[in-house]
């Protein structure tokens, strides 16, 4: 195991969209594809690359459902994404506790 | 590579996550607009002898009523001014675990006012009590303090139950407009001084 705590970041989230969706999932069981786009200020095609990106991980689950006759899809984190977003943060802490140290 | 850029992605997270929830910013200005009008209600049932259940229970859920109304508002303002939505799932997670304690606490609270229990102080502690779950399980969406306000109040109300029963004579009698001021207004003082120092604290890092 590599103990360079940057070294065992999950390359899946430590990217700036895909860590911005789990951040706001994290925070909320579930959040519309409308919502997340808006508060993050993506594209509908950004939003759906990263959102396959961490499904095909199995961070991330999405619903289809019908909300007033119109079609909604809906977002929200698995338990290996809540893990996974969980160990991300643990090694950040880390890190920055390394760097204060020095 | 920035050297902070470990503390930089934490600040980042976090003010994502605060971002789809707009309660959280809102709660510290809630609880102090909560214990003023707890506080304020209290002082008005000691001064003009609001000691009848009837008259007990009307000051309170009235007081309730402008509670959950004012802090409506205030999130909304705040919601405004940062232009997010208001109903998002985030505050809808925290409404629908709020409405089952409070309604059946305020439920349960005309029902014995009208029933004519002649007794304040056990009204005191149901709604304490039923006050102290509704925290709680809003808590499991909100910051991990809200849990332990929530223990507080359930804690504290039964602590006090046993001590009124076992401790104190029986023909010691105590104004549960005294209790109510404490417990709804100076604790939820309390809470938002804390939130509002440690919000600061953390802005200030």
């Amino acid at each position: 195991m590599n103990p360079e705590p940057s070294l065992q970041l999950d390359r899946v989230i430590h990217e700036k969209g895909r860590l911005a969706i789990m951040s706001m999932l994290a925070a909320s069981p579930e959040l519309s594809f409308t919502e997340l786009r808006d508060a993050l200020a993506m594209t509908d095609g950004n939003l759906t690359t990263h959102i396959k990106a961490l499904q095909q991980e199995g961070y991330l689950a999405v619903a289809k459902s019908f909300k007033d006759r119109r079609p909604l899809t809906t977002c929200s984190l698995t338990a290996p994404g809540r893990k996974a977003f969980a160990e991300y943060i643990n090694l950040l802490e880390q890190i920055v506790r390394q760097n204060k140290s020095k | 590579m920035n050297p902070n850029w470990a503390e930089e992605n934490l600040q980042t997270i976090r003010t994502l996550m605060e971002r789809s929830a707009v309660y959280r910013r809102a709660l510290a200005p809630i609880m102090l607009f909560a214990g003023v009008l707890g506080a304020a209600a209290a002082s008005a049932g000691l001064l003009f002898h609001l000691d009848s259940i009837r008259a007990f229970g009307s000051l309170w859920l009235s007081t309730a009523v402008m509670v959950v109304l004012g802090a409506l508002l205030i999130a909304r303002r705040q919601a405004l001014k940062d232009n997010e939505g208001f109903w998002s799932p985030p505050t809808r997670r925290v409404g629908q675990a709020l409405l089952p304690p409070l309604f059946s606490g305020m439920l349960l609270g005309f029902t014995l006012m009208f029933v004519g229990m002649d007794n304040t102080i056990l009204l005191t502690f149901i709604w304490l009590l039923f006050y102290g779950c509704a925290l709680h399980s809003a808590g499991f969406f909100m910051p991990r303090g809200m849990k332990w306000f929530g223990w507080l109040y359930i804690g504290l109300a039964l602590v006090t139950i046993c001590l009124l029963t076992v401790v104190v004579p029986p023909d010691f009698e105590i104004n549960a407009h005294w209790f109510m001021g404490f417990f709804f207004g100076v604790l939820h003082l309390a809470y938002g001084a804390y939130l509002y120092l440690t919000e600061k604290r953390k802005s200030a890092a």
